[in-house]
């Protein structure tokens, strides 16, 4: 697995998200129970940042029309999303948080 | 307990299919049938006036509540296009327009209603519109695409989406609206004034404060529709849209003697049962007395739909649910995505964060009503999070330090923290 450093642990406060580009994509970083989880950032009902979202639970809530998401897995756990969301392999290691994005 | 083994929904909307699935979820494997007089299978009605209006027609987002296919897979009898006639509680069965019987042994009403016709003018004219149905927002949005103007009637939610909508696709809107502002029974004057400005930026005429006293529309395609308004003013346009409210479609309801309120809902208690020991409402066309709250009211919202019928489903089949969740809405329109908790109440002040100017771009606002300390209604343009982080606050009603909510320094998120932390573990 190709592992790419998008930040550091202490710059992310627990129930916290930041959005990051990588590899060309738009992505989402949260703090859950001082877990870290990456996600696309673009919600799968219409248009909005995850990462200006809310998070319990070990999920994200939309901040438009509160459709929430699974952390771990990317489910999408109630309406008006029906699709999933995209979620990447994420490791700290060293104070750095790493995702891994397919090729 | 009696033992429900035939369960007719009659609707084919949101609370429908959310009641449908929320049945098969819980176990019900009894004979599940839904009657919806549209030809479509269950789909969201908020995209109507905004995604679903502005798209191409061989683009437009799928709004289905489910694949069509879930309803056939989950033993789902989902009869379209088709009307029950009539409804006999004595003997738990309906009529269908073809003459045919349905016995039940529960019925949920979930018809929602329709859109308010002007008055004067019943019928259907080319130049005029409403919106409540995919086949209304279809028929819309052919005719908005060569449309010059557009006249709205009501500076509501629906009227000012449409506007919105329209507007952007560089039609040229006005809207008339007879209170003396927009969104008069749901927002502050002061939230008032700042959409008002914010309409305006986008191009949008406003009219307030005028009746509509005449509508005149042209012949047969030619020529253009015609407002007056109480001042004298003459608006013209080739397009015209009313969006002057929802009439709650209680027909059935009424000719089966059940009870309607004053609101024109059908009366169901918090269970959402009617009058009728074995009949059932939810969504727009039900009325409900709600925690808090002086009056029953129907409350035309998606997460209502959503949460009357969960609670219907259970009660149907004798189980007890989780109670209502606490008020919220939404609303998309000129860039705002404006979301509210809470239901507005007399005697409350508003606190302004992040007082935003209405040209920003996109604008950023939240707004709390405050009474005895206690806040029970907010307001958020383009804040949900926020608004989100704040609500266990307005859920269990505690008291709020409004310094500390103006303080751009503390995060809501914080505030609601340490708001909570300061109470009693109670929920």
């Amino acid at each position: 697995m190709n592992w790419i450093k998008i930040a550091s642990t202490d710059q992310l406060d627990d129930d916290e998200s930041m959005a990051f580009e990588a590899g060309g994509r738009q992505l989402a970083l949260h703090r859950s129970e001082n877990e870290f989880f990456v996600s696309d950032n673009v919600c799968t009902h219409q248009y909005a940042l995850l990462s200006d979202g809310f998070i319990e639970d070990g999920c994200v809530e939309c901040p438009l029309h509160q459709a929430k998401f699974d952390l771990r897995t990317g489910k999408a756990m109630c309406a008006p999303a029906t699709v999933d969301v995209q979620v990447y392999p994420v490791k700290t290691e060293n104070g750095s948080v790493y995702v891994s994005l397919p090729e | 307990m009696t033992s429900v083994s035939s369960i007719l929904i009659i609707g084919a909307g949101q609370a429908a299919a959310v009641a449908a699935t929320t049945l098969r979820k819980l176990g019900f494997s009894g004979t599940l049938t839904i009657v919806g007089n549209e030809p479509h299978a269950p789909y969201e009605r908020p995209p109507l006036s905004k995604d679903a209006l502005a798209c191409g027609d061989d683009q437009e987002p799928p709004i289905h509540l489910r694949e069509p296919a879930y309803f056939s897979e989950n033993g789902i009898d989902l009869r379209l296009g088709c009307e029950v006639t009539a409804l006999d509680p004595e003997r738990r069965r309906a009529t269908l327009a073809d003459g045919s019987m349905l016995e039940y042994d529960r019925c949920l009403i979930a018809t929602g209603g329709q859109a308010r016709p002007l008055p004067g003018l019943e019928g259907t004219f080319p130049s005029l519109h409403y919106l409540r149905t995919l086949d209304d927002a279809r028929a819309l949005r052919s005719s908005l695409r060569s449309t010059p103007r557009l006249i709205v009637l009501g500076g509501g939610f629906l009227g000012l989406e449409i506007a919105s909508t329209a507007s952007r696709q560089g039609v040229q809107v006005t809207v008339a609206e007879a209170a003396p502002r927009l969104l008069a029974r749901a927002v502050p004057e002061e939230f008032s004034d700042w959409l008002q400005d914010r309409v305006a930026q986008a191009g949008v005429t406003l009219h307030l404060g005028q009746a509509v006293t005449r509508v005149d529309l042209p012949a047969a395609g030619q020529g253009c529709a015609t407002v007056a308004l109480s001042d004298g003013q003459v608006l013209k346009a080739e397009l015209l849209v009313a969006a002057i409210g929802m009439e709650p479609a209680t027909r059935l309801a009424r000719d089966a003697g059940l009870r309607l309120d004053a609101n024109g809902g059908i009366a169901v208690d918090e269970a959402c049962r009617s009058s009728d020991p074995h009949i059932y409402a939810a969504g727009d066309c039900a009325s409900q007395r709600r925690a808090g709250q002086a009056d029953a009211m129907r409350l035309e919202s998606w997460q209502n739909a959503n949460e009357q019928a969960r609670i219907a489903a259970g009660a149907m089949l004798g189980q007890a649910s989780e109670p209502p969740a606490y008020p919220w809405f939404w609303t998309d329109q000129f860039d705002c995505n404006i979301q509210m908790l809470g239901l507005p109440a007399p005697g409350l002040t508003y606190h302004v964060r992040a007082n935003a100017t209405s040209s920003d771009a996109p604008p950023r606002l939240l707004m709390l009503g405050v009474r005895d300390g206690r806040a029970c209604h907010a307001i958020a343009v383009n804040a949900g999070g926020d608004l989100r982080a704040l609500r266990p606050v307005l859920e269990r009603n505690l008291p709020i330090d409004v310094n500390r909510f103006l303080d751009d320094n503390i995060s809501l998120r914080e505030l609601a923290k340490s708001t909570l932390a300061a109470m009693p573990a109670q929920r």
